[in-house]
């Protein structure tokens, strides 16, 4: 099969890195000063079986080594500890707040990038153009802006018209199905408003910059030769290939959409994994920042390695 | 009989980015029949490819154009862009330098050969890859590589593909431009053959331009010599090589060794002129042998010195010979 | 990491570099003229804030969130302090960090990718190893915790932010170091027996400094947007002014809610210019350096049509 090298290579690294977040994670918060934060055993108001249990599920008066295993095994069993806060199972909490990120992430990031690939393909086809100029410096402006700032200016300029606090309406009580999803979805507009504009700015400018690319290669001349017309050029060569390096960038771009989630959903009270971050932070609840970060870590992984099987399946020079 | 392709007055301009213009095309003239193998050849940046490209309309914004591009007596610059497209690649098709990446690396070389038949409504779906598999054949591939990709093949067969795409609409005039200059020798050889070959075989007119004289010698029976954007000479190519009527063409040929020579004896030193400022006399002056007085003022202008053999020398009005 | 990666673009710096080819470069590209000026009037501003504070940044001058008047041009914020002069003062801190963030991100990728670069070999694929793997990593993550089990001072921030954001560095300019080593007078120095040190000193540092200066302004944008993104979660610190801690306090304090804009928009604003502005700089050095034929072949124009006046090469 074409390039099984490459993709073996590639799960390899995916799984390696997995590793290497875990015991970043690990070493975090066992070694960094700070010794409460090295103690999972802490909940504020637990039982002293739940201590006990978690003492010897993670082996707190173990050597680090152990422990590290320890950590490991747990992690198998989906077992991150306690959350301070409200004294649930971590992985519980996250669970929840898992499932209510990726519908506004998702939403967001989809739209960046259809409308960063039709301006920045506009762009680039019309390079030099007043409407380039202004699409990509709007671009750039979009990318420079703070994406917690943004949010609150969408707040302020939507403000009565869009709910702008949390997923739910606090007064629908009891709710239909069809009731609460047109309620959810109400209150993902503007957070993922908020994360398509942060994004899209980045994405135009990645897929003008890769269109300009293509435009320039030998092969649109070819096209031209032999009588295709512009759009047609634009559609079946150009896109295409441009795509390429623009899989790659938006994959590069995984790790501001995380920063991005953090912020929006502290902004937007959305009671997602980027909120938990920033409640945790908040509370000292070190059980739930640790399990937040390495989910948030291991998503990033994750997508990345869709990005190059991706990327794989594009390119067929990609052999070794 | 009036010519298949005929080209007068071609002029073309480039505007440079800090202002001013490229006169890159200085009034090249000249005619093909149909079945003519055609040569053009001087050194790099003389212009010839910039000919190619006016001939199939295909100048950047930059550059505007003057004169006429008659094909069967139509002309199809008259209009711009829109008035060559129809022709494209159904009455004149191309093969270009380096054909490395002149075909699009994400897909096969066999769709690559289909689209222009289905865009022009020559053929579509099975009967289109069939004519594709064919094609490739006639240029000695496989006709099972076209579900290839282009990083495949080797230079010379990826040279070979682009030739049977060009052939994919029945072109009556192939333009090549340098086609066989990335290639090594032996392989040139081979890819010389088989323009010569199709071209008797189909009836193709060629047109081919090039640095290179042993290409044309190969392949060309005909050959107009390009320098600083004008035609200095033109003629059968055995009169070129053995009465030359300008300095630059012979001084051209004593240059380049014979096809199973050893190093080149002979270089023209110099440089050509700048094609951004108006040129007083004859542009081959500073590096010419053989100038006189009148070259200095007068520039000179192409002149029959023989059957089918024009020149632009003043040394041609002398008696002496050159 | 992955393949489209693998070659970054490699800059073309001419042999000697010319002294002034940064004053040069802001004279050609208007965006880089652009990006040059706004960043200087911010550095200016935060050099002389001192001077240039019209009230104290821990003065309370009025009510909290005083709407603009007069006396206080952008109002006064949650503490009753007037906000001119928190922005000036903020100018200070964030450009301070974003300037010192960059800088550590700088010497350790620089370091990091000149060595791989350099020696190749095992020492190039272990640090690039560990490079990807950091690469992949998110970094804003990373930070939060970091930050939020060191505590917050200014200089935790810088040493947080700059250690995660090296990666991108390192990638590039291994690059630009590799291919640098290949050329000629390079390896003819090592004939003659020119030790490493000397090697890099005198031979690579002079060619990958464009570039690395192009990417420090890059990574100054990045990090002022980190910087923010970690005083408005509460990681900032607590005893500096910076426009992060500005739109922090302004959230804290519900100035949405209360219609306080002024207490929000400037300090965004600012974050906004300083980033683009870097980003247009940056972006600008490394176009020139890395000069992409301004081809396309495809346009919407196309060419131009003349009427022929005359015969002949001397035709018009």
């Amino acid at each position: 099969m074409r390039g099984a090298d490459y993709i073996i290579k590639r799960t390899v690294f995916a799984i390696v890195t997995v590793f290497v977040a875990i015991t970043l994670n690990f070493v975090l918060f066992r070694l960094l000063p700070g010794s409460a934060v090295a103690d999972l055993a802490r909940v504020p108001r637990a039982t002293p079986e739940l201590k006990a249990a978690l003492t010897k599920e993670f082996g707190l008066d173990k050597p680090l080594l152990v422990q590290y295993v320890l950590y490991l095994r747990q992690l198998t069993h989906l077992n991150m500890g306690v959350s301070f806060a409200n004294q649930q199972p971590v992985w519980n909490n996250l669970r929840t707040a898992l499932g209510n990120t990726i519908p506004m992430v998702t939403v967001g990031t989809a739209f960046a990038i259809v409308m960063g690939i039709f301006s920045g393909v506009f762009s680039a086809w019309r390079r030099g153009t007043v409407l380039d100029q202004i699409s990509t410096n709007s671009a750039i402006a979009f990318y420079a802006v703070p994406t917690q700032w943004l949010g609150l200016m969408l707040i302020i300029l939507f403000a009565g018209l869009l709910p702008s606090y949390g997923m739910t309406s606090i007064y629908l009580v009891h709710p239909g199905f069809w009731q609460h999803t047109k309620d959810v979805i109400v209150h993902m507009l503007l957070p993922s408003l908020t994360l398509a504009l942060t994004l899209y700015g980045e994405y135009t400018l990645i897929v003008r910059s890769a269109m300009l690319e293509t435009l320039g290669e030998d092969y649109v001349l070819t096209a031209r030769a032999k009588g295709l017309t512009a759009w047609d050029i634009v559609r079946k060569h150009a896109f295409r290939n441009a795509m390429l390096p623009t899989v790659t960038l938006v994959a590069l771009s995984l790790g501001y959409i995380v920063a991005g989630a953090i912020l929006i959903e502290t902004v937007f009270s959305w009671p997602g994994i980027g909120r938990a971050v920033y409640d945790s932070v908040l509370n000292n609840d070190y059980p739930m920042l640790q399990g937040a970060f390495l989910i948030l870590t291991l998503s990033v992984v994750f997508f990345n390695f869709v990005a190059d099987l991706l990327y794989f399946k594009l390119d067929p020079r990609i052999t070794e | 009989m009036s010519p298949q392709l005929a080209v007068r007055d071609l002029h073309v301009w480039f505007d440079l980015p800090h202002g001013g213009e490229l006169h890159a095309v200085q009034g090249v003239s000249f005619d093909l029949e149909g079945g003519d193998r055609m040569g053009l050849v001087g050194e790099s940046g003389c212009g010839k490819t910039t000919v190619i490209l006016a001939l199939m309309g295909l100048l950047p914004p930059s550059a505007s154009v003057a004169g006429s591009v008659l094909l069967d007596g139509e002309d199809i610059l008259a209009g711009g862009e829109d008035s060559v497209r129809p022709h494209r690649w159904v009455d004149t098709a191309m093969v270009f330098q380096g054909a490395m990446n002149a075909l699009n690396p994400v897909k096969t070389v066999g769709a690559q050969i289909v689209e222009p038949m289905e865009l022009h409504g020559f053929a579509s779906g099975e009967e289109a890859e069939r004519r594709a598999g064919e094609l490739l054949e006639m240029v000695g591939i496989d006709a099972e590589a076209a579900a290839r990709y282009p990083h495949e093949f080797s230079g010379g067969m990826r040279q070979r593909a682009a030739i049977a795409m060009a052939l994919a609409c029945e072109p009556r005039i192939l333009f090549a431009d340098e086609p066989t200059t990335a290639l090594d020798v032996m392989v040139q050889a081979q890819i010389l053959e088989l323009l010569v070959g199709l071209t008797r075989e189909l009836g193709l007119t060629l047109f081919l331009v090039t640095h290179d004289l042993p290409v044309v010698a190969q392949v060309c029976e005909r050959a107009a010599v390009m320098y600083a954007g004008e035609i200095v000479e033109s003629g059968p190519l055995d009169e070129l090589f053995h009465e030359p009527r300008h300095p630059y063409t012979r001084l051209l040929f004593a240059a380049t060794p014979d096809l199973y020579g050893e190093e080149q004896v002979l270089s023209i030193p110099g440089v050509p002129p700048r094609l951004d400022m108006d040129i007083v006399g004859c542009p081959f002056r500073e590096r010419c042998d053989s100038a006189f007085d009148r070259c200095v003022a007068e520039r000179p202008v192409l002149q029959d010195v023989g059957a089918d053999h024009r020149a632009a020398c003043h040394l041609n009005e002398r008696t002496v010979p050159v | 990491m992955s393949v489209a990666l693998r070659e970054p673009g490699l800059a073309e710096v001419p042999k000697r570099t010319p002294r002034g080819w940064l004053w040069q470069l802001i004279r050609e590209r208007p965006s880089a003229a652009v990006g040059a000026a706004l960043l200087g009037i911010f550095v200016l501003i935060a050099l002389l804030a001192p001077w240039l504070e019209p009230y104290g940044v821990r003065e309370q001058v009025g009510p909290v969130f005083a709407p603009p008047s007069p006396q206080h041009w952008l109002g006064l914020d949650d503490g009753g302090v007037d906000m001119v002069s928190l922005l000036i003062e903020g100018t200070r801190v964030s450009l301070t960090v974003g300037f010192a963030a960059a800088l550590v991100a700088t010497v350790i990728g620089g370091s990091i990718g000149i060595l791989a670069g350099y020696f190749g070999g095992p020492t190039d694929m272990a640090l690039m190893r560990f490079t990807d793997y950091f690469l992949v990593i998110p970094d804003v993550p990373l930070m939060i915790v970091v930050a939020a089990i060191w505590g917050p001072s200014l200089f935790h921030i810088i040493v947080v932010i700059g250690i995660l954001l090296w990666t991108g560095t390192a990638r590039i300019v291994r690059a630009q170091v590799k291919s640098i080593r290949e050329r000629a007078y390079v390896k003819r120095a090592r004939s003659l027996g020119a030790g490493h040190t000397r090697l890099i000193a005198r031979h690579v540092l002079p060619q990958v400094a464009p570039l690395l200066i192009a990417n420090v302004v890059l990574t100054i944008a990045v990090a002022i947007f980190d910087e923010t993104a970690l005083a408005f979660l509460g990681l900032g610190d607590p005893t500096n002014v910076s426009w992060g801690t500005i739109i922090e306090h302004a959230f804290l304090r519900t100035a949405v809610s209360r219609g306080a804009w002024w207490a929000i928009v400037p300090p965004g604003i600012c974050v906004a210019l300083v980033i683009m502005a870097c980003y247009l700089l940056g972006q600008a050095i490394e176009d020139a350096l890395n000069p992409r034929l301004k081809v396309s072949y495809l346009s919407v124009k196309g060419f131009r049509l003349r009427p022929l006046v005359g015969r002949g090469p001397s035709a018009l």
